[in-house]
C-alpha cells in the first residue's frame, strides 16, 4: 500500500504546482480541524466542536475543490455511501490530485470513521464550500441531505454542528427565493429540537422561521410563533442579536415603539464589529422607531464608520422631522423613495407624516403664546380642502395626547400656549435618574453572570491524555452494559 | 363534472341569487349548507391537494366565501365579517399564484383594513397592510382605507367625514357610518381637553348634530361631567381632577434599598 502512495505521489506536483502553495497548509488546517472534533466528541466537549466551527470560518476563503476533496477522503471512508454522495456535490477538476488523497488516505485514516460528528462535519464544509462557489442547487440539495442525516442523530455533540446546518440550509434556499418552500421543514426540526432540550438548535430554528415569516412580511404569524416559543437563557450571541432584530421588526409594525427601540438598540450594541450589515439594518429601523416616538436621534449615529453612505437618506428625514416641515418631508421621501422600499422601511415612513406635524405644531406652541389658526395651517402646510377646520382638530388632538400644552379659543379662533412647567418640580427627572442606575446595575450583573471558569481547574491533576482514555474505557464499559441489557431481552 | 362539485356550484349561484334580493334567511341557510359541504374537498385549505379539478374548485370555494363576507357586511354582523374573512383569506394569500386574480379581492381587503379601523385595532391593520404589495396600495379601495387611518391619527377629523362621499364601493357605507360614531367620540374626547367652553351652536356643529336636543342628550349619556350654562358647554369642570403633587414616599424607599442591595453585592 505505501509503496503505490510513493509511486503515485512523485508524479503528482506537477499538474497540481498552482495549488501547492496555498493546499498543504489549508488540508493541513482542516487536519487539525478534525482532530480538534474528535477529541471534543470523545471528550463530550461542547466547546472544542465550537472553536473548530469558529475556525473553519477562518479558513472559508482558502478552501477549494481539491482541499475539500481530499479532505473528505481523509475523514470519510471512501467509496462509502456519503463519501460518494458529497463527492457528487463538488466540480471534479483535479481528477488526479484526488486519486492520490484517496490511496494515502486509505493507510492513515482507516481507523477512525465511524464518528458521526466528523461526518456532519463533512456536510457542513461542503455546504459552506458550496454556497461561496454559487452553486445554489447543489447546496440546496446537500444541505436537504445533510439534515435528513442530523433528524436521526441524538447527540450533544452534534448539536452545535446541525445548529450551523440549520443556518446554511435557511441561507441556501434564500439565495434561489425558495425560502416557502421549507417552513414546514424548518417547524418540524423546532419540533425535534424542543423534545431533545437541544437549546442551540432551538434558537437558531426559532430565528430561522422568523426570518423566513419576515422575509414574506408575516408579521402576524410571526408574532403568534415567538410568543409560543419557549424561550430561555440566549446560548449565543450571534442568535440572540438576530432574535432582537426580528423583535425589533414585529413590534415596530404593531406599534409597540418603546419596547421596539429598545430590542433595536439592544441588537445594534451586542452586534460584533465586524456584523456591519447587520448593525447598519438595526440602526435604520432604529431611527424610524425613534422618530415615531417623537425623539430626535443625535448626529453621531448617523456618523458611525462605514454607515454614513448607508444613513444618509434616514439622515436627510431626520432632519427633515426635525424641523417639521411637511413639504421638505415629502421631497425627501420621495427622493430616496427606492432606497425606503428596498429596505421595506416605505410604509413606516408613511406613518411618519403624523409626527412631522407634531413636531412643527410643538415648535410653534413653544414660539408663540398666542397664534391664529388660519397661521397654523399655513405654517403646517396643510393642503386640504379646509385647513383651519383641519388645524382646529389637529391642534385639539395634540392637545389631548398631551404632545403640546395649550387651550383653544373657538371664538376668536386662535390657539393660546401655556407656560410651560418647571420639569424639576414633576417627579420626570428622578425616574430618569432611576432608570439609569436600573441600567448600569443590570449591565454589571449581566457582565457578572457571563464570567466563565474553567471546570474544576483546581483539582484536576490528571492529563488530558489520562483523561481521555479513562472516559473511553467507561464508554465501552457502559456500552457493553447496554449490550448485556439487549441480550437480556 | 364531478356531482359534488356540480351541487356546490347550483347552491352557490341560489345563495348569489337569494344575496341580490336581500333574502338574508335564506342566505344563511343556505351558506351554511355550502360550508359543509366544502369540507369534504382535499383541494382546499389547509390541504392544498393537487387533484384534477383543484383549480375549479378553488374559484367557487373563494366565490362563495367572497359573498359570504358581503353577506355579512349586508347583516351588519361583524363577527361573522371576521369569521368568513379569515376563512377566505388563504384563498388569496396561499392559492393566490394558482388561480387568476378575483374581481372582489381589493375591495374585500379594503374593507377587512377599514374593519380594523373601526374597532380601533391599528395593530392588526399595520400587520394586514405590510402583506400588500405596493401595487395594492395604490388601488383605490385599499388607498381608501390607508388615508382615512392616516387622517384619523393625524386629527382630520373632517377629512375622515368627508371621505364617506367618495366611498369607492356600495359595501363600504356600513362601517364609514360606524366610524363616523367613532370620530364623534375622538372629537368629544378631544374637545374636553382642548376648549375651556364652546358655544351650544359651535359644539353640535363640531359633533355633528342637527338639533340642540340630540347634542344635549349625547352630553347626559356620554360626558355627564360636562355643564351646559348660558348658552355654552363648559368642559371645565373635567379638567378640575387634576392629581395634586406629592412625594411617591414609598416609591422612593424601595428604591433605595434596592440601591443598597446591589451595591452591597457588588462591594
Amino acid at each position: 500500500m505505501t509503496q503505490d502512495v510513493e509511486m503515485k505521489e512523485v508524479p503528482a506536483p506537477a499538474p497540481s504546482n498552482s495549488v501547492t502553495a496555498a493546499t498543504p497548509s489549508t488540508l493541513q488546517h482542516l487536519k487539525e480541524i478534525a482532530s480538534l472534533i474528535e477529541s471534543g466528541a470523545y471528550a463530550r466537549e461542547v466547546r472544542r466542536i465550537l472553536r473548530a466551527v469558529r475556525l473553519t470560518i477562518a479558513l472559508r476563503k482558502k478552501l477549494n475543490a481539491s482541499v475539500v476533496n481530499a479532505f473528505l477522503n481523509f475523514s470519510l471512508v471512501p467509496g462509502s455511501e456519503v463519501h460518494a454522495r458529497l463527492a457528487s456535490y463538488l466540480p471534479k477538476e483535479d481528477e488526479h490530485d484526488m486519486e492520490v488523497d484517496t490511496a494515502m488516505s486509505a493507510t492513515t485514516a482507516l481507523a477512525k470513521h465511524s464518528l458521526p460528528e466528523l461526518e456532519i462535519y463533512c456536510y457542513l464544509l461542503v455546504l459552506i464550500f458550496l454556497i461561496d462557489q454559487k452553486k445554489y442547487s447543489e447546496a440546496k440539495a446537500c444541505s436537504s441531505a445533510s439534515i435528513a442525516r442530523v433528524k436521526n442523530l441524538n447527540r450533544r455533540t452534534v448539536e452545535v454542528l446541525a445548529s450551523r446546518l440549520y443556518f446554511y440550509y435557511s441561507l441556501s434556499y434564500e439565495l434561489t427565493g425558495d425560502l416557502a418552500e421549507i417552513r414546514g421543514n424548518l417547524l418540524a426540526l423546532h419540533r425535534i429540537a424542543t423534545l431533545r432540550h437541544d437549546e442551540l438548535g432551538q434558537e437558531t430554528l426559532l430565528n430561522l422561521l422568523l426570518r423566513n415569516y419576515l422575509h414574506y412580511n408575516l408579521y402576524d404569524q410571526a408574532e403568534k410563533l415567538r410568543s409560543k416559543a419557549p424561550r430561555f437563557e440566549a446560548h449565543s450571541n450571534q442568535q440572540f442579536c438576530r432574535y432582537l432584530f426580528y423583535l425589533g421588526k414585529i413590534r415596530t409594525i404593531q406599534l409597540e415603539y418603546t419596547d421596539a427601540k429598545e430590542s433595536l438598540l439592544q441588537a445594534a450594541r451586542k452586534a460584533p464589529v465586524a456584523a456591519l450589515g447587520f448593525r447598519v439594518q438595526c440602526n435604520k429601523w432604529a431611527v424610524i422607531v425613534r422618530l415615531l416616538l417623537g425623539e430626535i436621534p443625535e448626529r453621531t449615529v448617523f456618523m458611525q464608520k462605514g454607515m454614513e453612505k448607508a444613513l444618509r437618506p434616514y439622515f436627510e428625514l431626520t432632519n427633515a422631522v426635525r424641523i417639521g416641515d411637511l413639504e421638505l418631508f415629502r421631497a425627501v421621501a420621495d427622493k430616496f423613495a427606492s432606497t425606503f422600499t428596498a429596505d421595506r422601511t416605505h410604509n413606516l415612513i408613511v406613518r411618519l407624516r403624523h409626527n412631522v406635524i407634531r413636531t412643527g405644531l410643538r415648535n410653534i406652541s413653544i414660539s408663540y403664546s398666542r397664534i391664529s389658526l388660519v397661521d397654523v395651517a399655513r405654517k403646517l402646510r396643510l393642503d386640504s380642502p379646509n385647513p383651519v377646520a383641519d388645524a382646529e382638530s389637529i391642534v385639539s388632538k395634540a392637545i389631548r395626547d398631551g404632545a403640546i400644552d395649550a387651550t383653544i379659543d373657538h371664538a376668536n379662533g386662535w390657539m393660546v400656549s401655556k407656560e410651560t412647567g418647571d420639569i424639576y418640580s414633576t417627579n420626570e427627572p428622578q425616574a430618569a435618574f432611576n432608570s439609569r442606575i436600573a441600567f448600569c446595575l443590570n449591565m454589571h450583573n449581566e457582565a457578572v453572570r457571563a464570567l466563565r471558569f474553567p471546570a474544576n481547574s483546581h483539582k484536576d491533576k490528571e492529563s488530558a491524555e489520562k483523561r481521555r482514555e479513562r472516559q473511553q474505557q467507561e464508554q465501552e464499559l457502559a456500552k457493553h452494559i447496554a449490550e448485556e441489557d439487549d441480550d437480556e431481552f | 363534472m364531478d356531482p359534488k362539485l356540480s351541487e356546490v356550484s347550483q347552491l352557490c349561484e341560489l345563495f348569489k341569487a337569494a344575496l341580490v334580493r336581500n333574502d338574508f334567511d335564506k342566505c344563511a341557510t343556505l351558506l351554511s349548507q355550502l360550508k359543509v359541504l366544502l369540507t369534504a374537498f382535499r383541494s382546499l385549505p389547509p390541504l392544498f391537494e393537487a387533484t384534477p379539478s383543484a383549480i375549479h374548485e378553488l374559484t367557487v370555494a373563494r366565490d362563495i366565501y367572497e359573498h359570504a363576507v358581503i353577506l355579512s357586511v349586508k347583516t351588519e354582523d361583524q363577527d361573522a365579517f371576521e369569521r368568513d374573512f379569515f376563512q377566505l383569506k388563504p384563498y388569496y394569500t396561499d392559492a393566490g399564484d394558482r388561480l387568476p386574480q378575483s374581481q372582489q379581492e381589493f375591495p374585500i381587503l379594503g374593507l377587512n383594513l377599514l374593519r380594523l379601523l373601526v374597532q380601533n385595532r391599528i395593530a392588526e391593520f399595520h400587520t394586514e397592510l405590510e402583506l400588500l404589495s405596493a401595487s395594492a396600495l395604490e388601488n383605490p379601495c385599499i388607498n381608501h382605507a390607508v388615508e382615512l387611518e392616516q387622517s384619523f391619527m393625524e386629527g382630520a377629523y373632517n377629512r375622515v367625514l368627508t371621505a364617506r362621499q367618495k366611498v369607492p364601493h356600495e359595501t363600504y357605507v356600513y362601517f364609514m357610518d360606524l366610524l363616523a360614531k367613532t370620530v364623534r367620540d375622538e372629537i368629544a374626547g378631544c374637545s374636553e381637553k382642548a376648549y375651556d367652553s364652546l358655544s351650544i351652536n359651535d359644539a353640535r356643529q363640531m359633533l355633528m348634530f342637527s338639533s340642540d336636543q340630540e347634542l344635549s342628550g349625547y352630553i347626559n349619556e356620554e360626558h355627564p361631567e360636562w355643564e351646559i350654562k348660558n348658552g355654552h358647554v363648559i368642559f371645565q369642570k373635567a379638567k378640575e381632577s387634576a392629581p395634586c403633587k406629592e412625594i411617591p414616599s414609598l416609591q422612593l424607599i424601595t428604591q433605595t434599598l434596592s440601591y443598597a442591595r446591589e451595591l452591597e453585592r457588588i462591594v
